[in-house]
C-alpha cells in the first residue's frame, strides 16, 4: 500500500502511449482482458495473456518496482490450491489467471491517474458510490501520512519489538486507534471544507 | 481470511452474477432507506473508515495468509447501512490493486459486510448484557469474522462442479454449467469429484489458519475500541455506561 504514490506518480508522469490512451480505451481493454480470464480455460491461451501484458508493462515504461504488486495475490491464491489435491494443472490455472488479473490492473492504475478513472465510472455508476470511491482514495493518502508518522514514533521509541510481542500489539493497536481518531477528525474538516465549496453530494470533474 | 481471495475466472459465472445482483439490490435498499442529507454528511467519515480498513488490509501476516480488516470497528463506528457501502467501496479500491478479483467484488462485499453488520449488531448485544468495553467488542468480532469466514466457505462450495470444469476441460463445456436435475452419468463424475476435488481439506487449512486470525483480530480490534473508548467515547455511541 505504502506503494500507492509511487503507483499515482508513475500514472500522472509516465508519457509512454499507454499513458496518452484514452481512459475509456483503458477501461474497455481491462473488460476484454477479464473476459478473457473467465472464458479462456487453457494454459498455454492464459500464458499468451500473461505474456502480452508484461510486454504492455514493459512498453509502457511503468518502473519495475510497481511489478512486485502484481505477484503480492500469489499469497492468498496458494490457498486455493489445498481444494484440487496440489493438481498442477489447477494450480497453474489459478496462478496464471491471478497474474493476468493483477497484471491488467495494476497496469491500468499505472498507467491511468485514479480521477480520470472514476470520471469514467462515473457516467455508468450512481455519483454516491462514485465520491464514496474519490473520497476513499483522497483519505488513503491522508491516512498514509499520519500512519508513516506514528509508525517511525513508535520505531523511535522502541514500541515494535519482537522480544515484546503483548507490548508491541497494544502499539500497533493503538497506532491504528489514533488513525481511525485523525482520520475521523480530518473527515469532519474535510466535510466542512466542502461545503464550502459547494459540495451537495456530487464531486464535478475538470472538463465536465 | 474471511472474504474470498479468488482471482478472476475461478468461481462459476451463475454465482459471481447472483453476487453482483444481490449486492446491487441490497444497496437500493440500504440507499432508500438512508436519507440523503444523512449519507451526504457522511460520505467523507465513509471514505476515512475505508481508507484504514484499506490500509489495514494491507499489513499482512504472511505465515498464516492473514490481515486485519477493521470491519468490526468500522460498522460499529460507521453502522449497519452504511458499513455496506464502505465495504463495496473497499472491495472495489482492492480488486483495483489485484487484491481479490473485479468478479468477486458483489460476493466479497457480501461477506464482508455481513462481518460488519453482525458485529455492530452482536457488540450492541453484548454490551447491554455484559456492560463491559473489552470483552463485549471480543466476543462481537469473533463471532462476527466466524460467521463471515462460514459464508465464505459456502461461497466457495458452491463453484464445486466449476473447479473440476477447470481441472478436467475436457468433461465439461461451456461457460454456464449450472444443473437442476441429475442424471446418471453424474454419479460417475461425483465419483471423480470426490477424489479431485477436495473441500474438507480445504476447510481443514482455512479454520485452523483463520481461528488464529480471528484472536489476532478480536485482541485488537478491542485494544483499538479500549483506545477510541479513552480518547473520544462519543463515537462509539454507548448507553449510559453504568449499570
Amino acid at each position: 500500500m505504502i506503494q500507492l504514490s509511487y503507483l499515482d506518480y508513475s500514472a500522472v508522469e509516465g508519457k509512454s502511449f499507454l499513458h496518452r490512451l484514452s481512459p475509456t480505451l483503458k477501461i474497455v481493454g481491462m473488460a476484454i482482458i477479464l473476459l478473457g480470464i473467465v472464458t479462456v480455460k487453457n494454459l498455454p491461451g492464459l500464458f499468451l495473456l500473461y505474456v502480452i501484458l508484461l510486454g504492455l508493462f514493459l512498453v509502457s515504461r511503468v518502473p519495475w518496482k510497481i511489478f512486485s504488486l502484481t505477484l503480492y495475490p500469489l499469497i492468498f491464491a496458494v490457498l486455493f490450491t489445498f481444494i484440487s489435491g496440489f493438481q498442477t494443472r489447477f494450480i497453474l490455472l489459478v496462478f496464471l489467471k491471478v497474474l493476468c488479473g493483477s497484471t491488467g490492473v495494476v497496469l491500468l492504475l499505472a498507467t491511468t491517474p485514479y480521477p480520470s478513472i472514476f470520471q469514467v465510472l462515473g457516467r455508468v455508476l450512481p455519483s454516491v458510490f462514485v465520491t464514496a470511491l474519490f473520497l476513499t482514495y483522497r483519505s488513503i493518502f491522508i491516512l498514509l501520512t499520519v500512519l508513516e508518522e506514528t509508525e517511525n514514533a513508535l520505531y523511535l521509541r522502541g514500541g515494535l519489538q519482537w522480544r515484546h510481542p503483548w507490548r508491541s500489539l497494544v502499539n500497533i493497536s493503538n497506532a491504528f486507534g489514533h488513525l481511525i481518531i485523525k482520520g475521523i477528525d480530518a473527515s469532519e474538516r474535510m466535510y466542512e471544507s466542502m461545503v464550502l465549496r459547494g459540495f451537495e453530494g456530487k464531486i464535478h470533474y475538470r472538463g465536465e | 481470511m474471511s472474504h474470498i481471495h479468488f482471482p478472476d475466472g475461478v468461481l462459476p459465472v451463475w454465482l459471481w452474477v447472483s453476487g453482483f445482483i444481490v449486492t446491487i439490490l441490497v444497496g437500493v435498499i440500504l440507499f432508500r432507506l438512508t436519507k440523503r442529507e444523512e449519507l451526504t454528511r457522511r460520505l467523507p467519515l465513509l471514505g476515512m473508515m475505508a481508507a484504514a480498513m484499506i490500509l489495514g488490509a494491507s499489513v499482512e501476516l504472511v505465515p498464516i495468509a492473514y490481515h486485519i480488516n477493521l470491519t468490526v470497528i468500522s460498522g460499529i463506528l460507521l453502522g449497519p447501512s452504511l458499513i455496506f457501502l464502505g465495504t463495496l467501496v473497499v472491495n472495489v479500491i482492492l480488486s483495483l490493486f489485484g487484491h481479490g478479483g473485479i468478479t468477486v467484488i458483489g460476493l466479497n462485499t457480501l461477506t464482508l459486510s455481513i462481518e460488519g453488520i453482525i458485529g455492530y449488531f452482536l457488540f450492541r448485544l453484548f454490551w447491554r448484557v455484559l456492560r463491559r468495553l473489552t470483552p463485549a467488542i471480543f466476543i462481537a468480532t469473533l463471532l462476527a469474522l466466524f460467521c463471515s469466514t462460514l459464508s465464505m466457505i459456502g461461497v466457495v462450495s458452491l463453484g464445486i462442479s466449476h473447479y473440476e470444469a477447470l481441472i478436467h476441460p475436457e468433461d465439461h463445456k461451456g461457460i454456464f454449467e449450472f444443473k437442476l436435475l441429475k442424471d446418471e452419468s453424474d454419479h460417475s463424475k461425483e465419483a471423480v469429484t470426490k477424489d479431485r476435488v477436495d473441500l474438507k481439506r480445504f476447510i481443514a487449512i482455512v479454520l485452523p489458519l483463520g481461528f488464529i486470525g480471528w484472536i489476532l483480530e478480536g485482541v485488537i480490534t478491542s485494544l483499538i475500541a479500549r483506545y477510541i473508548h479513552r480518547l473520544r467515547p462519543d463515537l462509539l455511541k454507548l448507553e449510559r455506561e453504568t449499570p
